[in-house]
Order: C-alpha cells, then structure tokens, then sequence
C-alpha cells in the first residue's frame, strides 16, 4: 500500500459493493451493501455513516448521484427509488415504477440531473423523469431490438444519446430524447444522425461476449467500452473500431476516460490498468498499483521473455517440473509471514470506475469500489 | 403453487421475445461453403506433405470459417487436426511463439473443439501438450476469449 499511485483506501463494508458514487463536492458517499445502501459523509479526510437507505427488499444493484444531490437507487425488486435530501440530513424517498418483470441491473442520471436511464434483465430500458402536474416519476421504455439483459448504460453530454451495453453482445446507442425536457439544439449537428426521436435506434455494434461497460467520451464523439473476454474497444461515429487486450487476459468490468487520449480499465485483475492511444491504435501503457514482484508474476515474465529457450521440449519440461515445486513450497508458506507478499489496495475484483478529480478535461484521481468491500482513490 | 419460481413466465407472454440460440448467432454476411474452402484445404496438405508444419499451422489458424454450417466446420477441423497432429513435438513451441494473437485464439478454439468430439478425443495427447504450449507463451488470454466468443469453429 506504500504504491505511489493509491492515494486512499477505505474500508467500507463486509459485503461486495456493486456501485458506488461521490456526491459533487465529494463530501457524500454512496454505496450499495447488500438491500441497502449506505451514505457516508466524509469529514477530515475519513468516512463516517449518516444515512441507510432500506427501502429495496433485494440486492441493490447500482447507485447515483445526480448534479443536484438527488439519489437514484435500483434493485433486483424490479424498482428503483429517488432520495430527495432533505435539510436535516434524511433522505425522503419516492418510489419510481418500472414496470419491468426482472431485475434492474444499472442507473445512470442524464447530466442534466432531471431525467435518468435504468438499464434492466427484462431487456429494456427504461428512461424515467419527473412530471410535475402528477408528482410521479414517469417511466418511458426502449425495447427494440434488445435481445437480453442491459448492463451498462452511458449519457452522452448532450443528455440525449444513450450508449447501453449487456449479455447480447451489441453495443447500441438510443436516443433518450424527452419532450420538454430536452431540446433539439442539444443535437444539432450531431455526426450520429439528424433525427432522434425517443427509443430510435441510433446506431448498434456487434461485439459478440458480454459488454461490461460503456463509457461516452462526448469531446471527441467516441464511445470506449469493455467486454468479458478481456479487450477495451474504442469506437466512433465513422465505424472506426479499435481493440486491444488486457495484458494479463482477465477480463474487465469497467472503463474510465482519463482525457481524449487515455482510458483506465478494471476488473478481475484487481488493478487498474491504463491504455494509451498511439499512431497505431489503442495500446497498453502502465499497470497501476500492481504488486512489484510477487513469485507467481516474476515467473510469467520470465517466461515470457524467454520464449527462445522454449524451443527445446526438454528445457520446458524441465522448468514446468520445478515451477510445480515451487508452487507447493508456496502453497507451504499460506498463513505464514512472507516478506514478498506484496498486495494490491484492493483484494478484488474491482466493480465500477469513476472519476473523482479533473482538471481540463484530465481525470486525476480516480475511485473505484470491489468486491472486497472498498472504495480506493487512484492517482493517475 | 410450491414450486412458483420454477413456473416459465415468460411462456405466459407471447411478446416476451426470448432468446433463441439464433439470436446469439454473429451477424455473418454470408455463409462460406466446403467448395470455396477446398483450395485452402488442398494447400495444407499440401504444405504438411512438404514438411513445412510452420506455415500448414499458421494457415490452418488463419480466417476459419465461422460462418459455415456444422459439417463444414466438422471437415475443416478434421484437416486442422491432420496439420495439428503431423507437428513434431519438439517445434510446437517456436510454431505457437511465431502465431500472431488473432492465431492463437483461433488454435485453442480448435483445441477445445477437439476435445468435445470423439474425433479429437482420439489424438487427446496432442491437443494437450499444444494446450500447455499455448498458455505458456500467451496466458489465460486464448482461453477467455474461446469462452466469450459466438464465433465458433
């Protein structure tokens, strides 16, 4: 934990965190825990619980924070709630109804703060905002041509484009166009179409495995997203599709615009990792927080670099003998002191990316919450 | 009523739009056919009687034919086994390293292949000592995108 690049480690809950996310001014913190999700307010530097909001009756699954500091919450109940905050610090709830037969699966305020998009198993999604004459959060769903589960669901600044990713293997973009709510001039000129109609189809891309996560970098009209089989792709409105893999394999569930340039990923490696854009497409640039040299890491590189010496049958099966032998005096060692254990801030897989600090347009801090029950602040 | 969460709701529904096993299929423009993929199959053998197994592999691992239909892939697969199978033991290694990425995906989707079928299950020794090769010089990469990829061989 000595790593340059964690800036903070704070240890949260007994329980995974699927989602999590800091109010503006970074003074609030929400993250789901089991049925409920948790707010903490940060004073001198460290966490303290305000607030439990338990209306949902299953999982939790995903939260948001909108400009204003309302609260979204969704569920596997099939429902998601908005918490108004109110002045003495609780949170007054409002049920929004779905109307979806499985699960909700991930939220996503439009950055305007007064609509939001909830991405569900029952292959919609459903666009919801606020209608004044009936007090009642309106539900509007986009269904075609959805084929399973949404997963992840990204705004476009503008508030009308609406990236979503899941289980069929498309990444599509929707237009989420409200009347009255949205304008036609937030679109116009837009190099993605010239009518947006709400739940058009706007463009779609096959990927083929599960699309973890979606990411709109609305500066340069492209869209990063991950996939499960471990690959950042990086698309644009001209069709331009660029791919690159995780360097160790393991596959991604979320993705972060560092700038125009860069993109940080995480997942199942526990770390994040950083990609560049070069001449020649998007490349891998630099493992963050990742364990110096821990035994089972310094014995891939030397294989790796040493692709030579495996031409000789003998010599490999010489050095996969002994690298079984050292395995088990590993495994002898478990539960003792071991000076070369050097972990990473988190012990998981790490669930959900978000920006925490940025200056023109770069992100220079980063949080991200894990399995492990954490949520870590990265420097980039 | 005590077994309700086995109960098929969406059969309740005739608009639920369930996924079938086409849906999941890749959007391929055309469905290629064993008689456009014969030259190639007549050049690996060609290329295997010669005694060059560097290049027979690296072709054989090259643009497969995942549009075709299942007896297509069943007799390309059995001439990449046949170009598989005639690698000396001893060169599997310099031949895996020489692969770009791409091919290295591609030969562990015809490794699991092989292992699914009794075809392949015959020559299971070599497919696994080209399984160890390949995830030595590669990692766990070719492994998780044979399971995340629609397109099979």
């Amino acid at each position: 934990m000595s790593s340059q690049s964690v800036s903070a480690v704070f240890k949260l809950v007994k329980a995974p965190i699927y989602s999590h996310c800091f109010s503006q001014d970074k003074s609030l913190l929400a993250v789901t825990c089991k049925n409920d999700c948790l707010i903490y307010r940060f004073t001198n530097g460290s966490p303290q619980l305000v607030a439990t909001l338990s209306n949902h009756d299953k999982t939790v699954t995903a939260v948001d924070i909108s400009i204003h500091g309302r609260i979204v919450t969704c569920s596997q109940d099939r429902n998601a709630y908005v918490w108004e905050p109110l002045s003495d610090g609780t949170y007054k709830p409002t049920l929004v109804l779905l109307r979806i037969n499985r699960a909700a699966t991930c939220v996503s305020w439009a950055p305007s703060g007064y609509k939001f998009a909830v991405g569900s198993s029952a292959r919609i999604i459903a666009v919801c905002y606020y209608e004044q004459e009936n007090n009642w959060w309106v539900s509007k769903h986009i269904k075609k041509p959805i084929k399973s589960t949404v997963g992840c669901l990204s705004w476009h600044s503008n508030g009308v484009l609406l990236a979503s990713g899941g289980t069929d293997g498309y990444m599509r973009i929707f237009s989420g166009f409200v009347k009255g709510l949205d304008s036609k001039d937030a679109v116009a000129g837009s190099p993605w179409g010239d009518k947006f109609p709400f739940g058009a189809l706007v463009r779609e891309f096959y990927h083929g495995s599960y699309i973890e996560d979606v990411e709109w970098r609305s500066s340069i009209e492209s869209i990063g997203y991950v996939s499960h089989e471990g690959t950042l792709n990086v698309v644009d409105a001209n069709n331009n599709h660029s791919q690159v893999n995780a360097p160790d394999g393991l596959p991604f569930n979320t993705l972060l615009w560092i700038n125009d340039h860069e993109i940080l990923c995480a997942g199942f490696s526990n770390h994040p990792v950083l990609f560049a854009e070069a001449t020649g497409g998007w490349q891998f640039a630099k493992d963050l927080d990742k364990p110096a040299s821990t035994d089972l890491s310094a014995h891939n590189t030397g294989n790796n670099n040493n692709n030579e010496d495996l031409d000789e049958s003998e010599d490999v099966s010489a050095t996969f003998g002994i690298s079984a032998l050292r395995k088990f005096k590993q495994l002898d060692l478990k539960g003792k002191v071991s000076t070369d254990v050097n972990e990473t801030a988190h012990e998981n897989t790490i669930t959900q990316l978000l920006p925490y600090q940025e200056t023109n347009g770069q992100v220079t801090q980063a949080s991200a919450c894990g399995l492990d029950g954490k949520v870590v602040i990265y420097n980039i | 009523m005590s077994d309700w969460r086995r109960i098929d709701i969406d059969a309740f529904d005739p608009e639920s739009g369930r996924l079938t096993s086409k849906d999941i299929e890749p959007p391929y423009p055309s469905q290629v056919t064993l008689q456009e993929l014969s030259t190639k199959i007549s050049q690996l053998r060609s290329l295997a009687s010669s005694g060059d197994a560097k290049s027979a592999v690296a072709l054989a691992v090259s643009d497969p034919p995942y549009s075709g239909d299942e007896s297509t892939k069943n007799e390309y697969f059995k001439v990449v086994l046949e170009t598989l199978s005639n690698v000396r033991q001893a060169d599997i290694s310099g031949i895996v390293s020489g692969l770009t990425p791409i091919q290295q995906d591609v030969l562990v989707k015809y490794l699991y292949k092989g292992m699914s079928i009794p075809e392949g299950q015959k020559q299971g020794g070599i497919l696994l000592a080209w399984f160890e090769r390949v995830t030595q010089v590669a990692g766990v990469r070719p492994v998780s995108h044979f399971i995340n990829d629609r397109n099979t061989v």
